[in-house]
């Protein structure tokens, strides 16, 4: 797995050499850098990544502010020169502190706890909600607030009971993000929440009122999965 | 006896830290010669600003570029001047004027133009080193 990740640092010099270790891991890619917290932000609104590298003291506003601001969390290494943001690393939940300047060998381990981290995390397989990118913004869907998803050829729809969201994907990428407790491929074409079907009568299951075809491949899978008495 | 370990071995200079380096650096001298040599720049750039800021009594802004420049000593294995650097950093968020800072940035400034010329030479040395063996 390569993490897509940004760099957070007003010193260049700095910023050049963990870019450099970056592409020497083989497992990070840096998608940009950012003199300030400002423009990191506005980036962040848009687009999502796995690891923000982030310095604290920054020009206007510091790296635990822009941290206060993320609509979701991945995960963070503080760069600093000073340890006395020890504590505040600490409440902020972040995987890693480095001390600048930092070696290689140093930078690996970080990137070691990354990957842990990343592991804790699917493990559990316990995410109880997606970030989609509809609106012209990040918009945090909740698994239980979602019906089901729809193809809409290079589109998706995410039907709530509420509002119908379409963002740029696949029904084939998101099959492997979803999370397999709650939702499942019922069709080319759509992945249901499980969860709230009504009904399910031949090759057609229900969920509010909506009719979504059960394919031939998903049948016996589906099948499976309901608790049949 | 052409020996392949005598063609591209460099030691830094005695007054940085060499073990550091060879650690920060490895043999990516190419890496080093580029960092050194930002580095002096940012150092020189950084001086001017700290001088502006303990000229205007501006003693967090002070900090802040203090704070700024420290690791740049750090990534040319001057080690002691960061520590003064740090020490000087703490000591800023205590001064109440800039009278009571003068006698430490004094010193700071001195460290940063020390810290300079040495730089300078190293980057000269790398230089060296490079274009003849790389």
């Amino acid at each position: 797995m390569k993490y897509q990740s940004i760099i957070v640092e007003d010193l260049q010099v700095a910023a050049d050499f963990l870019s450099r270790f970056c592409e020497k891991s083989g497992v990070i890619d840096v998608l940009h850098h950012f003199l300030n917290a400002e423009d990191a932000l506005q980036f962040l609104k848009e687009n999502v990544v796995d690891l923000i590298f982030l310095d604290v003291e920054m020009p206007n506003t510091s790296g635990f502010e822009l941290l206060d601001q993320l609509v979701y969390t991945p995960q963070v290494i503080l760069t600093t020169s000073k340890t006395e943001y020890a504590y505040d690393a600490f409440q902020y939940n972040v995987t890693d502190y480095l001390k600048k300047p930092f070696t290689y060998q140093r930078f690996l381990e970080s990137i070691q706890k990354v990957s842990k981290k990343t592991e804790q995390m699917d493990g559990g397989s316990e995410q109880d909600h997606m970030f989609i990118k509809a609106d012209g913004k990040l918009i945090r869907l909740h698994n239980d607030d979602i019906l089901f998803i729809e193809s809409m050829g290079d589109y998706v729809k995410f039907i709530t009971p509420v509002k119908k969201y379409i963002t740029h994907n696949t029904i084939k990428n998101l099959e492997t993000k979803v999370n397999p407790q709650v939702f499942m491929k019922v069709h080319r074409s759509y992945i249901v929440n499980f969860t709230k079907i009504n009904d399910i009568q031949e090759n057609v299951l229900f969920i509010n009122g909506n009719m979504i075809p059960i394919s031939k491949t998903h049948k016996s899978g589906v099948m499976q999965k309901i608790n049949i008495l | 006896m052409y020996n392949e370990d005598q063609k591209t071995a460099f030691l830094f200079s005695p007054e940085l830290d060499n073990d550091f380096l060879q650690e920060l650096y490895g043999e990516d001298l190419p890496q080093a010669e580029m960092v050194f040599e930002s580095s002096v720049q940012q150092l020189h750039n950084g001086q001017q600003v700290m001088d502006t800021r303990f000229h205007d009594g501006d003693l967090e802004g002070l900090r802040k570029i203090v704070h700024k420049v420290k690791p740049l000593l750090g990534y040319m294995g001057m080690n002691s001047f960061m520590e003064e650097f740090a020490s000087f950093e703490q000591k800023c968020t205590q001064f109440q004027t800039a009278a009571e800072a003068e006698n430490g940035y004094e010193q700071i400034k001195a460290i940063a133009g020390e810290a300079i010329k040495m730089g300078e030479k190293e980057v000269s040395r790398l230089k060296q080193h490079n274009t003849q063996h790389l």
